[in-house]
């Protein structure tokens, strides 16, 4: 007890003796740790996705594989079917819920908005575990009008909690209906790929429960509950022979339909856990379920955690070994006056411990200081309170250990061999070689350097991402989305919106078909996405057509049989005469669609993915579901006022909404954008916890060298050559850092950047800069203490010793 | 207490191997006062190290209290040496971070005295060393004299058999010098054994005998009486 209490007694009089160092390896080390924690936290959280729910072991979505030419597509959608016949037919399946996103339009005092909803089966509530404040979780679903609302949902709507049995007016079809509130959720956790406000029973026509081209329509999520004695695959297989059986059907006039080729095969259908849905990049989350979440960050940031700590480690090692060296006369003292080298173990790792606990408790109170800021960088919704769990707290504190020990173990060894005879007659060569702090000193800059570079290609590849040219004009456009409008009434709302002279061009269109086939002249198959617009719509993106004609109202063909494509069409198809060529679409009903234009590619879907062959048609028997609106610059006001008066005399009674389309496209980049941020702070982090421990190890090294330097200038050298003696051993080291960092940052970054089809060159450029950026940081922590070594009074220096 | 017979120590480097100690032989008895004289670099201070158990001959062997101490391992060294030796050294040796209390009360921790009896020894041999007044002070704010008894305190406040001292007014001025040798003295009459290195024949005269080295070896022995 007294020795532990000594040895508190001499460690605290050591951290505020020596201010510097104390508060290099506190400061160096608690942002490291707080850096560890927050990441620690952000993965807790990602990998705790959706397990709050007690079933969640058997809770599985029901997705399906398919080889299409040659090429595997997932899919973790469903529709009406695949849930009740599953259940049905296939033993081991207990339940099953589907759930289905969309929005409705809700009467509040008269007017009429949008809200997003979950249509869901009765058995929701029992499979997944969102606790109610009010209601019952077996019945609240059974009724076909009841609503189930969020405490958020029913402040917003009655401005108070307690609304059960309270009507809300939504339509259906034309005519608003009331749906009464047959229960109240929380909140929707964060950490939960299901997040609702409104959830209202699923609705399914008889017909559509019974008609077996449903097998064939994803647009929903299916949960299945799996008996937990059953086994996963034993299931799956059932799965499969119960679809192959009851869709044989199905599946043939599909193929008679839309043809598929001679290899079309039914696919397979496979269960995938719950708990892996939230990191799924092949399968996101989506009709229904939120919040798709991408291990890339999670890879991104442990690594940043990582090299922050490890770097501040290396610091603590470094400066504490440095130090030691002032402090050999303590330890030869302890040894002559009795103290053997377990006891001097046990008090340096002590001292660690101390150094450690300090930063530690510093580093929580950083955590909670920048958790807002995080938490908005990083999309998420983490607290306080979640830092309480037990779990985490087990892992701070092995955090906290392994820190303490790595940190603090390798100098309690070296300095407790010191032997007391050398030091106490100063044979004690304390210059050495100290080939392990050159060692540490370079893996620390090899590691900020891998950091730096990484960080400059992520951020640049953002920046693209966020910048980069879509190929089209998206400023000075409004857009409206509403869905099945027809072309009558399209054509209606268009000459409205055109009698205002702030409106340039109104270009109604419906872009969402993705993915259909069709047959070329030579009976070949090609996958695309197609279009339907009307002849503003180029123009008005100035979107360029690089062979053929634009449609026009003049020829009466273009509403029907004609079509345009774009370039990637134009490849896949290996026209060399685009113009004229003929495509077979639609139903393989044989008709016959001919080439007139091709426009230059454009990136209609995100910069993430490659531009594929899309095709353009005017046909009226689709319908538009959205306006892209061009107005004058700065018109905005007048030109808004004037798009919803339009908007509601002619569409009186939907809710009316609009967005910039340049706005829609730089948030779609807003994670990117985000990320940027992340990655910019980490990476100035380490380069910053880096350079405090170089700065440390100049002022002890200085410290260390005042007498030599004292006698040096006595002799005669210049405060030029006292630089190069300080300074020129680290830069050395940082050299040799860059040479070992940059090969492996080039070939990372490379690695990385494959993931993007549409990527930055890495260049040269960004090496030097690199290079340079870190030689120049270091030579100014160098320097600054070199220089006032280099220019103190050598009889100071020498009077002391 | 101390008999060593044809001790030697050798230090290699990379080019050259030192002599420091050439099968050197002599005792000590108990309760005497021995002085180490000889020109610098004979091994005065390698012996003396030997002797304090704070570093191991290569060769011969090192009787202390009847049992053969040579070869014993770290551990066993610095256990035997915390019961049994003080050491006062020409440059003091004191913590800098520690107060001249915690300086002395030091050896006391490591052989695990209580803390109630340990205040009350310190205090005593402070009080002894006419140094009580400045106990709260840390040694930088000592002049060398007060350092030094300081130094001499925490050497015996442990009541150990043997005191090694390696030119202990080597830093001092005559005054003060003779000081820390009254200090020795009475110590010596006390009971306790000493030996000393020094190079000062006028010190030398508080000894019972001396010791005259030359290049690790024992050349004469005098007995003053
Ligand atoms: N660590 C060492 N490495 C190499 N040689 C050493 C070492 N320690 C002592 N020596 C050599 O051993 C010899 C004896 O040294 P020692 O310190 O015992 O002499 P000393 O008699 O105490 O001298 P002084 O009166 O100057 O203190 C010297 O020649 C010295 O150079
Ligand atoms: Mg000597």
């Amino acid at each position: 007890m007294a020795m532990i209490r000594n040895y508190l007694k001499i460690a605290w009089r050591n951290l505020r003796r020596n201010k510097v160092y104390s508060l290099i390896n506190i400061l160096g080390l608690s942002l490291g740790l707080s850096c560890a924690m927050l990441i620690l936290l952000y993965v807790k959280d990602e990998v705790s996705f959706d397990m709050f729910h007690e079933n969640v072991n058997n809770i599985y979505r029901v997705t399906q594989e398919k080889t299409i030419n040659g090429k595997l597509h997932k899919n973790g959608n469903s529709g009406y079917l695949q849930g009740p016949r599953f259940k049905q037919n296939v033993a081991g399946i207990e339940s099953f819920v589907r759930i289905q996103g969309g929005a409705e339009d809700i009467k509040k005092d008269g007017a009429i908005y949008s809200q997003k909803v979950l249509r869901v089966d009765s058995t929701f509530f029992s499979i997944f575990s969102f606790p109610l404040l009010e209601g019952n979780p077996k019945t609240c679903l059974k009724n076909p009008n009841s609503i189930i609302v969020s405490e958020d949902f029913a402040e917003k709507q009655f401005g108070r909690l307690n609304v059960y049995g309270e009507t809300v007016m939504i339509r259906q079809d034309s005519i608003f209906t009331p749906f009464k509130v047959t229960a109240i959720a929380k909140n929707s956790p964060q950490n939960s790929s299901i997040q609702f406000d409104v959830l209202l029973p699923f609705k399914v026509s008889v017909e559509d429960a019974n008609n077996d081209l449903n097998w064939y329509s994803y647009f929903l999520n299916t949960f299945v509950v799996l008996n937990p004695y059953s086994d996963k695959t034993d299931i799956e297989e059932q799965m499969q022979a119960f679809y192959e059986k009851d869709a044989s059907g199905a599946f043939k006039s599909m193929i008679e339909r839309y043809g598929g080729g001679q290899d079309a095969t039914m696919g397979s259908y496979l269960l995938q856990p719950y708990s892996t849905l939230h990191l799924d990049t092949e399968r996101p989350a989506q009709n229904g379920l939120s919040n798709a979440g991408n291990p890339m960050y999670s890879y991104i940031l442990s690594g940043i955690a990582l090299f922050v700590l490890i770097i501040a480690c290396i610091n603590f090692i470094n400066l504490t070994i440095a130090r030691s060296i002032k402090r050999a006369k303590e330890i030869g003292i302890r040894k002559v006056v009795g103290g053997d080298r377990k006891q001097l173990i046990i008090q340096f790792l002590g001292e660690s411990f101390l150094l450690c606990f300090m930063a530690f408790a510093m580093a929580i109170i950083v955590v909670l200081l920048v958790l807002p800021v995080f938490n908005e960088l990083s999309n998420k919704a983490l607290s306080f309170s979640y830092l309480l769990d037990f779990r985490l707290i087990l892992a701070y504190l092995g955090l906290f250990l392994f820190t303490a020990l790595s940190a603090g173990f390798y100098p309690a060894l070296v300095l407790s061999k010191y032997n007391p005879v050398e030091i106490l007659y100063s044979r004690f060569n304390i210059g050495g070689k100290n080939y392990l702090q050159r060692f540490l000193v370079v893996l620390q800059f090899s590691l900020a350097s891998f950091l730096i570079i990484a960080t400059f290609t992520i951020y640049r590849q953002f920046n693209y991402l966020t910048n980069a040219d879509l190929g089209y004009d998206d400023s000075n456009i409004i857009s409206i989305s509403k869905g099945y409008i027809s072309k009558d009434k399209a054509k209606l709302f268009k000459n409205e919106l055109l009698t205002d002279v702030n409106i340039v061009s109104v270009a109604p269109n419906n872009v969402g078909h993705l993915w259909t086939m069709a047959k070329l002249a030579n009976e070949e198959e090609i996958n695309f996405s197609y279009a339907v617009i009307d002849e503003s719509y180029f123009p008005e993106l100035k979107i360029p057509i690089v062979k053929g004609r634009n449609f026009s109202p003049d020829h009466p063909m273009d509403a029907s049989k004609n079509i345009m494509v774009n370039q990637a069409f134009v490849e896949k198809a290996n026209w060399e005469n685009p113009i004229g060529q003929t495509v077979n679409f639609f139903y393989n009903q044989n008709e016959i669609y001919q080439v007139i234009g091709v426009i230059k590619d454009y990136h209609f879907l995100s910069l993430n993915q490659k531009i594929e062959p899309q095709l353009f048609t005017m046909i009226s028997n689709i319908s538009f579901d959205n306006f892209d609106i061009k107005i004058k610059p700065n018109s905005a006001t007048q030109s808004l006022k004037h798009i919803e008066e339009s908007f509601k005399k002619i569409f009186p009674l939907s809710p009316y909404s609009y967005v910039f389309k340049d706005d829609v496209n730089k948030e779609a980049y807003q994670a990117e954008a985000k990320w940027r941020k992340i990655l910019l702070f980490g990476a100035l982090l380490t380069i910053f916890i880096s350079c405090i421990g170089l700065f440390g190890l100049t002022v002890l090294s200085s410290e260390k060298r005042t007498k030599e330097i004292g006698i040096r200038k006595v002799l005669g050298a210049s405060v030029s050559d006292v630089m190069n003696i300080l300074s020129l051993d680290f830069l050395k080291l940082v050299a040799i850092a860059l040479a070992i960092a940059i090969p492996i940052a080039w070939m990372a970054s490379n690695t990385w950047l494959e993931n993007y089809p549409y990527r930055i060159d890495i260049g040269w450029k960004m090496f030097v800069i690199t290079a340079t950026l870190v030689v120049i940081i270091a030579l100014i922590t160098v320097a600054f203490q070199a220089i006032k070594t280099a220019l103190a009074n050598p009889i100071n220096s020498l009077r002391n010793e | 207490m101390i008999k060593i017979t044809d001790l030697e120590k050798y230090y290699r480097t990379e080019e050259v191997q030192t002599i420091a100690l050439n099968k050197l032989s002599f005792e000590v008895k108990e309760g005497e006062f021995v002085a180490v004289m000889g020109p610098s670099g004979c091994g005065k201070s390698t012996l003396l190290n030997i002797l304090g158990l704070l570093d191991d001959p290569d060769n011969g062997s090192f009787i202390f209290n009847g049992i053969e101490v040579s070869g014993f391992n770290e551990r066993k060294r610095a256990n035997l040496r915390k019961h049994n030796i003080g050491f006062v050294f020409q440059s003091f040796n004191l913590i800098d971070e520690l107060t001249v209390f915690e300086n002395v009360e030091l050896p006391l921790i490591y052989t695990g005295v209580k803390p109630s009896e340990r205040k009350k020894r310190v205090h005593e041999v402070l009080e002894k060393m006419q140094i009580m007044h400045r106990r709260k002070h840390f040694p930088q704010q000592l002049s060398g004299g007060q350092q030094q008894r300081v130094a001499v305190a925490r050497a015996v406040v442990n009541n150990p058999k043997l005191i090694l001292a390696d030119e202990p007014t080597g830093n001092l001025d005559s005054s003060n010098g003779n000081e820390v040798m009254d200090l020795l003295t009475a110590l010596n009459e006390q009971g306790t054994t000493i030996v000393m290195v020094t190079h000062s024949e006028h010190d030398a005269k508080f000894s019972h005998r001396i010791i005259r080295m030359l290049d690790g070896e024992k050349v004469t022995e005098n007995v003053l009486v």
